[in-house]
């Protein structure tokens, strides 16, 4: 079953050939990949000199570029067969970092290859989309066995756990959220997803009250619900970050021109805070637009799902829109001071070339539903 | 392809299962979306349109720091343009406290590199009134090793700044000391005052002299930046500046090389007393004046203290020190002092007889040195045992004879009405001359009322004022106090002919350019005091020194000069010697008052040393000899 994807005769048909494409979803990566290029580049340089930070998100990109038409001319079908290889593959990969890894910010995410730096918790999102698409379309939509709920639950722990053992608990808390979303899309009973949330909720008490979270975690939790407690460390990131997105107005204050960005205010402004940087160069009025770029990217991703020819197309589309839906919440929120501070980048703007090629190839994914709707 | 078909028959098995369709499941996702989307939406708008001009606000306050910018205090002359307060550069460390609080390793490196406690830089951060963002000055003068250190390793060192800054110097060392005073940072207490409204917290000000009492003066004005900075707190560049305002200078009317010889000569009159058999004698102060303007050439205290000392604040434990010595350095005796003026006074009860016309210059007195008007009881003897025997009223000056003045005061007391303290008065005493320093002394003019409340919690007989304190009071003894300026500025009085001049020190405000910007003119008040009592006095006290008590001290002088000896009685200690002279006797121009706490009789410790300061002035060259002798008081 391997990808034997179009058929000779198909190589002419101009509108067929069209039809395969979803022009509007490209378009929407288009858009999201300038626009981020740019705000990395204004927020890393201030447009005075250049910035290798652009440069190097150029190559992202680049990269990102070729995984996603490999992603789309693969048949997604196909990938499902090596579910068992993909998915114990990335728990080597993440465990690699737990062991081999370097450490940043106090926290080991990275393992390095041939010079090249990249965060296996980033691809973990994609991958585990994959094959937890491949075990839920088994169950054919109807997902009613206590057994089946357990068993997706330890498919997501286990990388999970792991992750968050590096500690990475943004990334984790991802993972948390695509499965939910592809639980949703997957036909769980509603009474076993109620008490899954319920559920939900008093694991994380019982995190909070064993301590199992680290120090720096929870401080971070804390400052979200009360800022005032530690007013120079996370919640004076928060506070700045307010700053700049609140001083930027209606119209921003220029590209290259922000204050708080370019005297270093806003804390990790090319990566985790670069929605800071929109805010206040760009003002209400860029920051809407990328809000409004951003829905137009769910809701084509929603509109795949549903158009999508199989259970397997739809999981993998739900937990792509599960994934962008949840980072983008949480990132923008972060940045405006309704979510706790997590380190969860924001898709195609932040700077970072394992996130790049991730949402890109989630793109690619996309791209590939889409394209295989019309085969049945 | 079988997945493909699985999944195809799942859909439509679905449609027949309890849980939702698929098509509703996805609306979920769309409308968890909407919902999403518009809270964030949302909350956007708030923070950029509803709150965004106070966002706004915060972040310019964030980039910019309006940093204030120090004043180079102005300077202080003598009248020869010689400088006696400057301020030198100074290399000083200073950091920005919330950088450093921020930065939490920098202060035990900034401490030992500093060699101070940590614990001592971190006393100084938490002052109540520090302003956290602003360059604090924690050093100054620091090594060349120091900055290198600093400057070299810029990164290690967060928020540490080294400037240029001005500080306070005064070359002459402790010369004048108690006339230029010294500076500090200003006191929360100070700034309450009106007399600093102008100032701002952590400025240096004028605690003392005349850094004191013309503060407003040289302070100057303070600039400002307004610079923008980065999130740690760095100097990215200026965006508005005004700068600083420097201040007048001042030219005072202290002559250096006078003060000088002033200052030497009552430090040696001191150990001439002590050589003399005075032990206690440790303490004088001395003055010089124009006696037609009032300007002070010289004003001398000892002991003295280094200014310099006070630079960069004293530690409490220095300060503690300073006020604990017996010998009180910080004092100005030569307007704080407050001393019974001894047989000094006596040209004051003379006048106030003479004026009253109670007796005239040739009233004639008989002297039997024991003197029993008040009765056997209360004998009260003159200086010379033996009694001067028949003496005129201006010889009476000339020897000093205490029965001529007790008679004297007799009248005075006789005639009632309080005549005597009013010509006291009259002639400056019991209130401070105006001198342009703070906190000169009043002194006190005992009378009746002064009496009964002095009194107050004694008997009735303590209570009153007797014809006996009159008379203790004519010659200068009892309770009568004066401070060495006061008695000056009546000895020029007499030497001019009958004007008050209000002792001063400062000549000219110059600009910081150079320019006058204010000239000092004499304030003077014409007395009623007749040019025959006048003349009367004046010859009395040419007498003194040709051939009276002052006679051995100026014997041989090439100037001529008039004045008088003091002895005056102090319960429980030795005797405090005075001379107050004016020379040339004929034309006078100076006015010289020495006094020596202790120091014995005037005629033989004060009146030599009036007479090396004579010496210097004219350049007569012809300097006291030390033996001299005199039993008067």
């Amino acid at each position: 079953m391997l990808a034997v994807t179009s058929r000779p005769e198909e190589k002419t048909d101009w509108p067929k050939f069209i039809r395969k494409i979803d022009f509007g979803l490209i378009i929407l990566a288009v858009i999201l990949f300038a626009y981020g290029t740019l705000m990395v580049y204004s927020a890393s340089a201030g447009g005075k000199v250049p910035s290798s930070f652009l440069n190097r998100q150029l190559v992202n990109g680049a990269i990102g570029l070729i995984i996603l038409a490999a992603a789309a001319y693969v048949n997604y079908n196909s990938v499902s067969s090596y579910t068992v290889y993909i998915y114990f593959g990335n728990l080597v990969l993440l465990l690699a970092v737990v062991i081999l890894g370097s450490t940043a910010h106090g926290s080991q995410r990275w393992l390095s290859i041939f010079g090249f730096q990249f965060q296996p918790s980033e691809f973990a999102k994609v991958l585990i989309i994959i094959s937890l698409a491949t075990f839920l379309a088994t169950r054919r939509g109807n997902i009613s066995r206590p057994r089946d709920l357990l068993f997706a639950f330890m498919h997501v722990g286990v990388p999970v756990i792991i992750i968050a053992k590096q500690p990475d608990l943004g990334t984790s808390l991802v993972l948390v959220a695509i499965l939910m979303g592809m639980l949703l899309a997957g036909g769980t009973r509603l009474r076993y997803y109620a008490a899954i949330i319920l559920l939900g909720v008093l694991a994380f008490v019982a995190l909070v009250h064993f301590k199992v979270l680290d120090d720096y975690q929870l401080k971070r939790l804390m400052v979200f619900f009360n800022p005032e407690a530690d007013p120079s460390g996370a919640s004076y990131n928060l506070l700045q970050s307010k700053i700049a997105i609140g001083s930027g107005e209606l119209t921003g204050k220029g590209l290259f021109s922000g204050t708080q960005t370019n005297l270093k205010f806003i804390p990790n402004k090319e990566s985790d805070f670069i929605f800071s940087v929109v805010g206040e160069e760009l003002g209400f009025f860029g920051a809407g637009f990328l809000l409004t770029v951003y829905f137009f990217l769910i809701l084509s991703a929603i509109r795949i799902a549903a158009t999508a020819k199989n259970i397997l197309g739809t999981l993998i589309a739900t937990g792509i829109t599960s994934m962008w839906l949840f980072q983008i919440f949480v990132n923008i929120g972060m940045t405006i001071g309704i979510m706790p501070i997590t380190g969860i980048p924001l898709p195609f703007l932040s700077y970072g070339g394992s996130s790049m090629v991730t949402n890109l190839a989630a793109i690619g994914l996309l791209l590939s539903i889409y394209r295989q709707r019309l085969y049945s | 392809m079988k997945l493909k078909d699985s999944s195809k028959s799942s859909r439509k098995n679905n449609k027949s299962e309890s849980s939702p369709k698929l098509e509703i499941r996805l609306a979920i996702f769309g409308i968890i979306a909407v919902i999403l989307f518009g809270i964030l939406l949302g909350r956007l708008w708030y923070l950029q349109v509803l709150a965004g001009e106070e966002f706004d606000r915060l972040s310019e306050e964030n980039r910019l720091r309006a940093i204030s910018l120090n004043a180079l205090r102005g300077l202080i002359y003598d009248r020869n343009n010689e400088v006696l307060a400057t301020n030198r550069p100074s290399l000083a460390l200073s950091v920005v406290p919330a950088v450093v609080k921020e930065k939490k390793e920098v202060l035990p490196r900034l401490a030992k590199i500093l060699n101070t406690p940590q614990k001592e830089i971190e006393k100084k951060l938490a002052k109540k009134d520090v302003d956290p963002f602003q360059p604090l000055v924690i050093h100054e003068d620091v090594e060349e090793r120091v900055v290198a250190e600093v400057k070299e390793h810029q990164r290690d060192f967060p928020g540490v700044e080294i400037e240029v800054i001005g500080v306070r110097d005064y070359p002459q060392g402790p010369l004048a000391a108690h006339v230029l005073g010294y500076v500090g940072e200003i006191s929360g207490e100070e700034l309450q005052a009106k007399k600093f409204k102008q100032a701002m917290p952590r400025d240096i000000v004028g605690k003392m002299g005349i850094e004191n009492s013309y503060d407003d003066l040289i302070r100057g004005g303070r600039g400002e930046k307004l610079v923008e900075v980065d999130a740690v707190g760095r100097q990215l560049r200026v965006v508005k500046k005004k700068d600083s305002k420097p201040g007048y200078n001042l030219v005072l009317t202290l002559d250096k090389n006078i003060q000088q010889a002033t200052e030497e000569t009552l430090k040696m009159a001191i150990s001439w007393a002590r050589r003399k058999g005075n032990r206690g004698a440790n303490a004088g102060a001395a003055v010089v004046m124009n006696v037609q303007n009032g300007e002070v050439l010289a004003l001398a205290s000892y002991p003295a203290y280094d200014p310099r000392l006070f630079i960069g604040g004293l530690s409490n434990e220095e300060w503690a020190n300073l006020n604990a010595k017996e010998d009180h350095p910080l004092n100005n005796r030569a307007i704080q002092g407050l001393y019974p003026p001894g047989s000094t006074f006596k040209v004051v009860t003379g006048m106030a007889a003479l004026t009253e016309g109670l007796i005239s210059p040739k009233s004639g007195f008989f002297c039997a040195g024991k003197w029993t008007a008040l009765g056997k009881r209360w004998t009260k003897s003159c200086w010379f045992k033996a009694g001067h025997g028949g003496v005129g009223f201006i010889q009476g000056i000339v020897v000093s004879c205490d029965t001529v003045f007790y008679e004297i005061g007799l009248k005075l007391h006789r005639s009632g009405g309080e005549k005597f303290q009013k010509w006291a008065r009259y002639l400056g005493l019991g209130k401070p001359t105006g001198i342009d320093l703070p906190g000169e002394a009043g002194g006190r003019v005992p009378d009746a009322a002064w009496k009964k409340e002095w009194n107050k919690n004694r008997s009735r007989i303590e209570q009153k004022w007797y014809a006996g304190d009159t008379v203790n009071m004519a010659i200068g003894q009892g309770d009568m106090l004066t401070t060495p300026l006061q008695m000056a500025a009546i000895y020029a009085t007499i030497a001019n002919g009958g004007t008050y001049v209000q002792p001063q020190l400062l000549r000219q405000v110059l600009t910081p350019e150079g320019r006058v910007y204010r000239e000092f003119s004499p304030k003077t008040r014409k007395t009623e005091f007749s040019t025959e009592n006048i003349l009367a006095l004046q010859t009395g006290l040419r007498g003194v020194v040709t051939g009276g008590t002052g006679r051995e001290a100026f014997a041989g002088f090439p100037v001529p000069v008039a004045g008088k000896t003091g002895t005056s009685q102090v319960r429980g200690k030795d005797d405090f010697a005075w001379f107050i002279g004016y020379a040339p006797a004929n034309n006078p121009q100076y006015v010289v008052a020495v006094l020596v706490e202790e120091g014995g009789h005037g005629g033989s410790v004060s009146a030599p040393a009036v007479r090396n300061i004579f010496d210097f002035i004219f350049q007569a060259s012809s300097p006291a000899s030390e033996d001299v002798k005199d039993a008067s008081r």
